[in-house]
């Protein structure tokens, strides 16, 4: 079969389940879940057809014109290549594990239908940017993501959900405004949004990118990815259903900001990929301080996603910056950036939707109760759930040898060798993560049950167990060059900086300690089971540093009652006075008018057209006539 | 003094007139009715002088005179469905002046 | 000759005709009608088309006006009232205002120059007609067909009873 044949089947199967959920299945939920559900099945197994085979692993692209405006031409195509590969390999196959999840998870919701068109609505924004060939579909699928994000985090439709989805919505925008500036500014300077052709010329001459560009571009990464300081809507979204969280809030979706960066690599100056790296390091420590104030079990899920973004954006800055200053300035160099950063965001998909469904699954079990401290004791309950949950724990810990150590070790050692200060941020953050994360397993999955709910707990259907088990394989294994298809290996190969000799040994013992530490200290010091945060008795005002998330909310509520919602009212009564008094008002006034001299002439009397008919027929035999010219000219 | 195109065009145009000046001037439907019939009759006319005096031998069909053909038989449709209607309204209201009929106003 | 038939014919159109839109009966106006009818069908014998004269007594004379007629009687149509003044004054000013303007698109200094009558008229007419109608006209021919019958069908939908009518009729 044809790639592109291929590609399309791919992209469009979501948006055909999509549109026949709409159409037909928005009250019949088994129906909706089984087209949902097809759609991702159909998705899984081209992709796996592109990379086991269907694919020789050269670029591929093909596009065609959408649309012209003068001189512009937006276009829609495809390209295919390693990277694009190995991010449709991340959403295809976590995501169809996540349907399958929903399946169970979702099974007393009664607006599934709504729930799963907006899944496959999804999956096809998200393809849509992972497939996309120049910037300009990019940002539109990037809005559609953004879109489908906002529905399904409102899906429950209470006041939280509806304000979390506000906030997703609008933190967004104000970072693709941002996004959209760059790519115009990118049209502007090279006169293409092609990535094809704009590597073509960057590859040749990088003298025409400047840093403003970068950050531009950055701005929407900085959105969609969640950094500082628009990273406010995240842990908010939570109140989206838990697939959800797990698919768009975790694995994909966030992570489509880091992917875009992989994208354009080329487009970033060394001074913009200082600031890149620096924004991704005081993300990544701050979100895993702001974990320890949590007891929501998805909130601290939420922290650790951020956390991780920040390490993977992080990595780009200082894996490119690495490259450029070991290797000079060649196309090749730039690579590990994208390598390091890539590699942590395949590893972290696997690991942390594998959390977030564990954690769905306990929640789930436990009558959607979500409080750590009130669980406890779930071990017995759900043996199942347990172990997967414990080898997403291992593995995001950094624990040797599991996926996140080969991932956060590339990230570490390129902070090492770049930027002494970032290294150790970064390392006490891998001890913080640790920590955090044991405190996570060790209260809810150990000890004694704390609430009615957690005793009353019980294992989940096969539809929840069984993408967490097959997600746990590759979050134990995700970090070996042979789980992944020979399309990919050269990413995880040739991209990935490695450590060598004395630095490897280092790194090592770095993780280990960073892992078993964290954990041990968590194991010791917040007990198991326990129905009460040590931290909060002991000292409080660490405790509340760490719940106040640095007071950004505040602040941004202060900017908006202040500031936006007074320049608003003056808008709102500009716009009464004007927009809707006169013009409004106005054309609707004149309209009236008119009306009302309409309504004169139709008298229904026959005699009276007559006379108009008359009147008519003079006006035309005076013009046939001649008799107007005088007037016309 | 010969009789030429513009004479006959002359009674076409004045048949018209009258036509339209009955069309104006009486309530009774079905005398509007035939007061349409006489403005037909004028466009017939006109048609047929018109091809009369363009004709040549080369052509001897003279377009017109089909057209003619065409509106006598449209003529007799419409006559036919017309006072069709003035039946149906008279049963209904058991009037034809047009003045009390305005019931497309309501 | 041909001139003492052109005026005769041309007043036997014009005269009834305005005698049809003022007289007060129905039936007379009818009548007058006829006589208006048989003027346009001689003076179009006068411009040789004899088929379509012939035609034009057929159905105008004929057809039409007994239709008429025959309409007149069902409806049993009264001797109207007399206009009012003013919209008598009214429709004759729009007379006059047409005429004129008739004469000045068609008579003016700005109509064509009008040709001379050519010699001869087309041998046959009516088999020139016979033969363009089943040629070069067979497809409007076809649907002017197609349109009597449709009329025939809706005069007989619109004339015929309402349904509630006629069986609250027979109760």
């Amino acid at each position: 079969m044809d790639l592109g044949t291929v590609l399309s089947i791919i992209l469009l199967a979501p948006l055909v389940s999509a549109g026949l959920i709409w159409l037909f299945a928005r009250q019949r939920a088994v129906l909706a879940m089984a087209l949902s559900l097809a759609a991702a099945g159909i998705i899984l197994c081209f992709s796996l057809y592109i990379l086991l085979g269907g694919w020789n692993g050269e670029p591929y692209e093909v596009t065609a014109e959408w649309l012209r405006l003068g001189g512009l031409s937006l276009s829609i195509g495809f390209l295919l290549n390693n990277l694009s590969a190995l991010m449709l390999f991340v959403v295809s196959f976590v995501g169809f594990w996540i349907h399958l999840f929903s399946v169970g998870y979702m099974n007393d919701d009664s607006a599934r239908g709504r729930f799963f068109g907006g899944l496959s609505i999804f999956m096809f924004s998200m393809l849509g940017i992972v497939l996309a060939d120049n910037l300009f579909m990019l940002f539109i699928f990037w809005e559609l993501v953004g879109f489908s994000s906002y529905m399904l985090i409102g899906h429950y439709l209470n006041d939280e959900a509806a304000q979390a989805s506000k906030k997703a919505f609008i933190t967004n925008r104000v970072g693709d405004f941002g996004f959209l500036v760059g790519i115009i500014m990118v049209y502007w300077t090279f006169g293409t949004v092609s990535l094809t052709e704009l590597d073509h010329i960057l590859e040749h001459d990088k003298s025409a990118v400047t840093a403003i560009m970068g950050l531009l571009l950055f701005c929407g990464v900085v959105g969609k990815s969640a950094q500082m300081p628009l990273h406010v809507w995240l842990p908010d979204a939570m109140a989206g259903p838990t697939p959800i969280s797990a698919l768009i809030h975790a694995a994909t979706m966030v992570a489509a900001g880091v992917y875009f960066l992989g994208r354009t690599f080329l487009l970033f100056t060394p001074d913009a990929l200082v600031i890149i790296s620096w924004v991704g390091v005081v993300t990544a420590a701050c979100a895993a301080i702001w974990a320890f104030g949590q007891r929501d079990i998805k909130k601290i899920l939420a922290y650790s996603t951020l956390s991780q973004l920040g390490y993977m954006v992080a990595g780009f800055g200082m894996g490119s910056l690495y490259g450029l200053h070991a290797h000079g300035d060649s196309h090749s160099a730039l690579l590990y950036g994208v390598g390091a950063s890539m590699f942590h965001l395949t590893t972290h998909a696997f690991f942390k939707a594998l959390l977030f469904l564990g954690s769905g699954s306990v929640i789930h079990a436990c009558h959607h109760e979500q409080d750590i401290f009130k669980m406890g004791g779930l071990y017995k309950k759900m043996p199942l759930t347990t172990i997967a949950f414990a080898a997403g724990v291992l593995a995001i810990a950094g624990i040797p040898f599991l996926s996140a150590f080969f991932s956060k070790d590339a990230i570490l050692y390129v902070a090492m060798k770049e930027n002494y200060g970032a290294f150790i941020i970064l390392s006490i953050t891998a001890i913080l993560t640790a920590t955090y994360m044991g405190r996570l397993f060790f209260i809810a999955f150990l000890g004694k049950p704390n609430s009615e709910s957690a005793e009353h707990a019980h294992e989940s259907p096969w539809t929840i167990v069984v993408p967490l088990l097959v997600l746990a394989v590759f979050s134990l294994l995700g970090g070996y060059l042979w789980m992944y298809p020979k399309p990919l290996q050269p990413i995880i190969e040739g991209w990935v900086p490695h450590a060598h000799g004395a630095d490897h040994t280092t790194m090592i013992v770095i993780s280990l300690v960073a892992s078993v530490g964290g954990l041990a200290f968590a194991f010791f010091f917040y007990g198991r089971g326990s129905a009460t945060d040590r931290l909060e008795k002991i000292a409080p005002p660490v405790y509340g540093i760490a719940k106040s998330k640095f007071f950004f909310d505040e602040a941004y509520g202060y900017y908006i009652r202040k500031v936006q919602d007074r320049f608003a009212e003056l808008m709102a009564f500009f716009d009464t006075l004007l927009i809707s008094g006169i013009l409004v008002r106005g054309a609707a006034g004149v309209a009236g008018l008119f009306g009302i001299i309409a309504r004169r002439l139709h008298t229904g009397s026959v005699a009276s057209y007559v006379w108009w008919f008359f009147a008519g027929l003079i006006l035309f035999g005076a013009f046939a006539g001649g008799f107007l010219d005088g007037l016309l000219r | 003094m010969s009789i030429g195109l513009e004479d006959y065009i002359f009674v076409s145009v004045l048949l018209f007139a009258i036509g339209l000046f009955g069309v104006l001037l009486r309530k009774n439907t079905l005398v509007v009715f035939m007061c349409l019939e006489l403005i037909l009759s004028a466009s017939i006319l006109a048609l047929v002088a018109f091809s009369r005096y363009h004709a040549t031998p080369a052509n001897p069909l003279m377009e017109g005179n089909t057209f003619v053909l065409f509106i006598i038989a449209i003529a007799a449709c419409e006559v036919a469905v017309g006072l069709a209607i003035i039946v149906a309204l008279w049963r209904r209201n058991l009037t034809v002046d047009l003045d009390q009929i305005n019931e497309l106003k309501h | 000759m041909k001139e003492f038939l052109f005026y005769f014919f041309a007043t036997l159109t014009l005269a009834p005709a305005f005698f049809t839109a003022i007289s007060r009966k129905p039936v007379n106006a009818a009548m007058n009608m006829l006589l208006a009818f048989v003027g346009v069908a001689g003076l179009l014998g006068l411009l040789e088309t004899y088929f379509l004269a012939i035609l034009q007594v057929m159905v105008y004379a004929g057809a039409i006006v007994v239709l008429f007629l025959f309409i007149i009687m069902l409806i049993d149509a009264q001797k109207s009232p007399a206009p009012e003044f003013i919209r008598f004054v009214a429709s004759l000013a729009a007379l006059v205002i047409m005429a004129f303007f008739g004469f000045q698109l068609v008579l003016g200094p700005f109509a064509a120059p009008y040709p001379e009558l050519p010699a001869e008229a087309p041998a046959s007419l009516a088999r020139v007609f016979g033969e363009s109608l089943f040629t070069r006209y067979l497809l409007p021919f076809q649907l002017t067909g197609f349109m009597l019958l449709i009329a025939m069908v809706g005069v007989i939908v619109i004339s015929r009873k309402p349904e509630a009518e006629a069986k609250g009729g027979e109760q």
